[in-house]
């Protein structure tokens, strides 16, 4: 079974066959319909939410995001992108090496385990983490209990003040869990079409696993790889739902950036919600160019070379 | 001096791809492995390269010129293997290919750049691509990726290079070429070397001995003359093509086909049983005067004498199947023979095997 790519790519050039093309009106009609869809539904949003943020002035919008809050839930946004997107990416390579590489017992049930983010809705994977580590979980229940197993880790437990929800450490694992697909699920088509035989023979060259770990698989893995990681990291900073069932939304300390805008919308400050939230709609729009700029190095690198037919045949 | 396996036995699941098969390839000497799919032709080559294991460990053994290899990994087993598809490495130029085996050693053993360089140049000027050596791989044609790929198993100064299905993915005239620039490189070169084919004609053209491998087994080996003139099996007449079948009895003296009975010396002794008789189409001579007891009478259907010698197409008249006959240029043009005319058959060379045989 061959996985299906979950992301989606710029779509091939269109060829146009007189026999099965449409009247030119037609055409122009489903155009126009797409466009207006789009600017509706999608652009003008967009732009309300630049526009929103700045109804109050430049002044206003630096004072937002100059606000201590603000400050903190930016660096919290980053912090947490900065951890799950490195720990995903090394689990991806993993995951997508061993089910394009290997034969095992157990590969379908690892492929649908890293679909289960996916198909399941944030909201419980944070309530798994509740009900995990929260104070009535299975970690509080067991960091309280009168005679634990491992007297030790309960001790260290409670000594250290391990909190994990409600607390920095829910956020990230809370966003690993959400992102946990996107480099796999990018990577694994990639290496499957790939092969095993690159690296067949570069251990009958003589290479170490290691050698043909970097020479020769992450080289051929590399665009892919970047993809999922922007793809991972889009995420990454946008999540909510799962994220704001772990934090808590302490303002200062657990709230990220999604949970910032949220909190001063709530406040009836709008202004200073579309400022922060054109701020969040500024690095997608980054992340966005990035994954455009590498489908199209991907393809470029795809592309049959026109320079071939001229190549004179040596004999 | 050799490259010998020894009583390897590797299945995959429940199908043995080598069933206890034994080969001994001499120093020097290039080998064809000659089989249908399936056969387990290149699963040996791989369990050579050390890319396969044996699952019989305690028997089975690999020797490279007396050392046993049979538990060393292909990384350090100092085999050239060059893939069926290539493998090359897409993001390296065809210098960095041919190097890569050359600077991934460790640094105690890895030559000097200029060494390096020096080797790889004359690597390119061998497989004639020197100009070519900062093209990728997806900017050469199918024949010049299969020249990078034997250099750059030539590179690592192999025990024993190892092709699996060398020209399998060229057209026809790109193969013939190859094959005879495999031929006088290795003459060149004479390293020790097998060669994985599943076309009769390359194997015998190009190798000094060919294997047929069968089911995981090797059905005969020996040279290319032995196998086309002597094979050894009617499952090795069978494979080597271009030749014609006739099922009958053979009995003392004589084969038997329909109401005809050839009188066939090796079948002196021979007790009466039913048999399949092979002749090859060249083998078969045509005639209009009808020869006794030794001819039988066929149909001509389809005649084409586009070629250095004309193709027949025949049936028999007593319906028991349709068969091939090879006339040189003159003999077809002193019979002219036409499509729809009846006439007379006189098989010689036949050679029969009496176990019930089916294909």
């Amino acid at each position: 079974m061959t996985p299906v790519a979950t992301t989606f790519r710029s779509p091939p050039q269109v060829v146009h066959h007189h026999t099965t093309s449409e009247p030119p009106a037609v055409r122009r009609a489903l155009i126009a319909v797409a466009l207006v869809f789009l600017s509706l539904f999608l652009f003008l949003p967009l732009v309300f939410v630049f526009v929103q943020a700045f109804a109050k002035g430049i002044g206003f919008y630096f004072h937002t995001l100059n606000d201590p809050n603000a400050w903190s839930a930016i660096k919290l946004t980053l912090l947490a992108a900065v951890i799950a997107v490195p720990l995903n990416c090394v689990f991806g390579v993993c995951a997508a090496w061993a089910i394009a590489k290997f034969d095992f017992r157990g590969k379908n049930v690892l492929l649908t385990l890293i679909d289960l983010p996916f198909s399941v809705s944030p909201v419980i994977a944070g309530l798994i983490y509740v009900l995990v580590f929260g104070a009535q979980g299975w970690l509080g229940l067991y960091k309280n209990a009168d005679n634990p197993h491992f007297p030790w880790l309960a001790n260290w437990l409670n000594e250290q003040d391990i909190k994990i929800i409600f607390a920095v450490p829910g956020i990230v694992l809370a966003t690993i869990f959400v992102t946990v697909p996107f480099v796999a699920r990018e990577l694994i088509p990639l290496m499957q079409a790939q092969g095993r035989s690159e690296e067949e023979a570069a251990r009958v060259l003589g290479a170490s696993g290691w050698q043909t770990f970097w020479r020769v698989t992450v080289p051929n893995i590399k665009w892919g790889l970047i993809y999922g990681v922007i793809l991972c990291n889009a995420r990454a900073m946008g999540e909510f739902g799962a994220v704001a069932v772990v934090s808590g939304r302490i303002r200062g300390q657990t709230n990220t950036m999604p949970l910032h805008i949220e909190a001063l919308y709530d406040d009836y400050n709008f202004t200073g919600a579309f400022a922060v939230a054109s701020l969040l709609a500024f690095l997608a729009l980054v992340t966005l160019g990035l994954k455009t700029w590498v489908e199209h190095k991907n393809q470029e690198l795809d592309e049959p070379n026109p320079q071939m037919s001229q190549i004179p045949q040596i004999k | 001096m050799s490259v010998e396996v020894k009583n390897v036995i590797k299945k995959f699941g429940s199908f043995t791809a080598l069933d206890n098969v034994s080969l001994r390839v001499e120093s020097g000497e290039l080998v064809a492995l000659l089989g249908p799919s399936g056969s387990g032709k290149t699963t040996l080559l791989r369990t050579i390269a050390g890319l396969e294991f044996p699952d019989n460990t305690g028997e089975a053994q690999v020797l490279f010129y007396g050392e046993d290899v049979t538990h060393i990994p292909a990384s350090q087993r100092k085999a050239g293997f060059a893939f069926q598809h290539y493998a090359l490495f897409r993001h390296m130029s065809v210098f960095e290919n041919i190097a890569f085996g050359l600077r991934v050693r460790p640094k105690e053993t890895r030559p000097p750049e200029k060494e390096i360089r020096a080797r790889v140049e004359k690597l390119l000027h061998l497989i004639q691509l020197e100009p070519l050596g900062n093209r990728f791989p997806s900017q050469l044609s199918g024949g010049q990726r299969q020249r990078v790929a034997l250099a750059r198993a030539l590179a690592v100064e192999p025990k024993v290079l190892l092709l699996d299905e060398p020209f399998g993915a060229l057209d026809a005239k790109v193969r013939k070429e190859l094959r005879r620039w495999l031929r006088h490189l290795h003459d060149e070169i004479h390293i020790t070397t097998l060669f994985v084919t599943h076309d009769q004609e390359e194997a015998l053209e190009v190798s000094d001995r060919v294997a047929i491998l069968r089911d995981g087994k090797i059905e005969q080996i020996g040279t290319p003359e032995e196998i086309y003139d002597h094979p050894a099996s009617p499952f090795v007449y069978d494979f080597l093509g271009n030749v014609n079948l006739f099922s009958g009895r053979v009995k003392d003296g004589a084969v038997v086909i329909g109401d005809t009975e050839i009188a066939t010396p090796t079948a002196a002794g021979e007790q009466d049983s039913e048999a399949v008789a092979f002749v090859r189409p060249h083998d078969i001579r045509l005639t209009r005067e009808a020869g006794g007891a030794r001819t039988f009478r066929a149909r001509v259907l389809r005649c084409n004498a586009a070629g250095p010698v004309a193709n027949l197409e025949l049936e028999r008249l007593d319906g028991s199947g349709q068969f091939n006959a090879q006339l040189s240029k003159e003999e077809f043009q002193q019979l002219q023979p036409k499509a729809g005319e009846e006439i007379f058959v006189e098989l010689k060379n036949i050679k029969f095997f009496s176990d019930d045989y089916s294909i």
